[in-house]
């Protein structure tokens, strides 16, 4: 940009004859760099030379074997699992790690020799560069703006209404597109639904009138029988699909019988004996919380310490959760296995601004359905 | 089928007086056949290690052992005292076999938790308390023989992370609980002291009846937690098992000081 202007520039006869290292330390000057030594490293053919071309071709030898090495292992090595106590199990266990090693290998040697190269082959140099103090001189920064805004001028953009509006119209439209996420929530309606809104209902609602069977992972039913006082049982709507169902997750815990519990407002025979159905959806922001203390009656969210307190409605005690573990009314249906008795009477997880304003959800369970 | 017209000329004719008794004596034959088969599925297996088959010395050892190591807490009724020690009534063998083999009873001071630490009576010993525990008011035990099935480590892994991966995390490292508590690591735990736990719920953890997890599915589990210690780590170094968060930090850490440092060493060379 700004070299000295003090070097002369050489004619066009003069440059056609300059060879090509005139030519670049020619540049190197214009640039305001002065080359003080530069030069081959070594004598070319001579035994210096080769002896390092020979050092720097080594690491890329290195880097290629490194690289066949990690094909041929990712190809033929016995990656499938082996039990422990078979002799077979460490070559299952050195699949990852000599991966790993080889194409990390083959990088390292590569960037090793490249390194090498500049360092062993490199034209030897130093060079003396002279820098301007402070901002560019006022004729540079006043041409250089002139110059940007001639283009424009010149571009006859003011008078030009259809690009400015098409080109207005793209942005808007990108901009848009950045904006949709946020919008697309007031489009579609989660309400459209009434009362059965996805949001409202969960896989514990009676099916057809008839009431929802809590059930094991596997789909087998749960009776009282199946757990000891101070269990905890995670259990899903049994129905096609329950155990997929992400907020019906549920934690059928039975307590001991002396144990003292407090029960929320309204929520009187929402329990069966013993046992009491929870969320198991963490009304904070939505992580399963099923440890369970057995001794304090605490159940804890791993993701960000919130505490409920079984003892005490699931109410939090401690963390950033704000809402109770929403309580499942439970009872046993003519068989003898747990059911529903209705879906939750509150939002399951993280709360959203219609909670407690579902028409049903303030009446009884039991009187309701 | 032929009429009895056509029926080939037999030795024995129906009616006969050998016939009926050839026949009765098969269908008794048959009857007493299929009693002794019914019988020998229906009657209960006898339970190797019930209270009332132990030696009542073992029984008498134990007490003594009790009375000289546990009564302070436990109680001489083992009632329980008061702010020292829970009642043992019922608990059963399985809960003094997992509080003894791990070292946990007797504890060294009333703490939050109480942690594991080499055993303080022999298995012997162990075995005579246990006989006591279970003389008194019954309770689970741990089954004998073998307490794997690493034919079904995949079920197992499966209810491993349902029921005890929230706890004693996917490695089986253990994690915090609330207040000073912890769920342990599983690094040290025998087959049957994980039978024990999961049957007995020690401190906090919770009961996991054989209603619950069947005894199959108890096997399972176990046969996934210790073929999960004994795996080698494919990922290298497991850095606690802890998951991302260190693994994080230690490839930040490490890392970075090692690029900075390659860095600097190369810009003092050049």
């Amino acid at each position: 940009m700004s070299g000295d202007s003090n070097v002369e520039v050489p004619s066009d006869e003069v440059l056609a004859s300059m060879g090509r290292e005139e030519l670049a330390r020619l540049g190197a000057k214009l640039d305001g760099v002065e080359l003080v030594e530069y030069g081959e490293r070594y004598e070319p053919g001579s035994p210096a030379d080769k002896h390092a071309e020979r050092a720097v071709s080594r690491w890329f030898v290195l880097s290629a074997l490194f690289g066949l090495a990690m094909i041929g292992i990712f190809i033929w090595w016995p990656a499938g699992y082996q039990p422990p106590g078979s002799d077979k199990q460490l070559m299952y266990a050195l699949y990852t790690p000599l991966l790993g090693v080889t194409l990390g290998g083959a990088i390292a040697c590569l960037g090793v020799g490249v390194i090498a190269l500049a360092k062993k082959l490199a034209p030897h140099e130093v060079a003396v560069q002279q820098r301007h103090i402070g901002m560019s001189a006022e004729v540079d920064r006043r041409t250089l703006g002139a110059e940007v805004f001639d283009v424009v001028d010149k571009t006859n953009i003011k008078r030009r209404g259809m690009l400015k509006g098409t080109l207005g119209l793209a942005g808007g439209v990108i901009g848009l597109v950045a904006i949709v996420p946020v919008l697309g929530g007031f489009i579609k309606n989660p309400w459209a639904k009434g009362a059965k809104s996805d949001l409202w209902v969960t896989g514990w609602a009676p099916v057809a009138g008839k009431k929802v069977r809590m059930a094991q992972i596997d789909g087998t039913p749960v009776r009282p029988e199946d757990m000891a006082a101070g269990a905890i049982m995670t259990v899903f709507p049994g129905v096609p699909g329950g155990a997929k169902m992400s907020d019906s997750a549920v934690m059928l815990i039975r307590l001991r019988s002396d144990e003292k519990v407090k029960i929320r407002d309204g929520q009187q025979g929402w329990e069966f004996g013993d046992y009491y159905a929870y969320s198991k959806i963490c009304t904070h922001v939505g992580c399963p919380t099923s440890l369970f203390e057995a001794q304090t009656g605490r159940i804890l969210c791993p993701c960000h310490q919130s505490q409920f307190d079984v003892n005490d409605g699931c109410k939090p005690v401690f963390g950033p959760a704000t809402r109770p573990l929403p309580q499942l009314p439970i009872a046993l249906d003519e068989e003898g296995y747990f059911i529903a008795v209705s879906d939750f009477h509150e939002a399951v997880g993280p709360g959203f601004w219609e909670n407690g304003k579902h028409p049903a959800w303030k009446a009884s369970p039991k009187e309701s359905s | 089928m032929r009429t009895p017209d056509e029926a080939p000329r037999r030795r024995i004719t129906r009616g006969s007086k050998s016939f009926r008794r050839l026949s009765g004596g098969l269908a008794l034959l048959l009857a007493l056949i299929t009693v002794g088969f019914a019988y020998a599925a229906l009657s209960p297996t006898p339970q190797t290690a019930q209270a009332a088959a132990v030696d009542p010395e073992m029984i008498a050892a134990g007490k003594n052992l009790y009375m000289n190591s546990c009564i302070t807490c436990h109680g001489a009724n083992l009632q329980g005292v008061q702010d020292h020690g829970p009642s043992l009534i019922g608990v059963g063998e399985a809960a003094a076999y997992f509080q003894l083999s791990t070292g946990r009873m007797p504890a060294a001071e009333n703490a939050a938790q109480m942690p594991r630490k080499p055993a303080f009576f022999t298995p012997e010993e162990i075995d005579q308390l246990g006989a006591f525990i279970q003389a008194n008011g019954g309770g689970p035990q741990v089954p004998e023989g073998q307490l794997r099935d690493d034919a079904e480590v995949a079920k197992g892994g499966e209810l491993y992370r349902l029921n005890c991966a929230s706890c004693h995390n996917f490695t089986g490292a253990g994690g915090a609980l609330s207040q000073g508590k912890y769920a342990p690591a599983l690094s040290e735990a025998t087959n049957s002291e994980i039978y024990a736990a999961m049957l007995t719920g020690p401190e906090n953890m919770p009961k996991f009846s054989d209603g619950q997890l069947t005894p199959d599915e108890k096997k399972a589990i176990i046969s996934f937690v210790q073929m999960n210690k004994e795996t080698i780590d494919p990922g290298g170094l497991p850095l606690g098992g802890f998951g991302p968060a260190p693994e994080g930090l230690i490839a930040f850490l490490v890392g970075m000081v090692a690029i900075v440092g390659v860095t600097l060493w190369m810009g003092s060379k050049a």
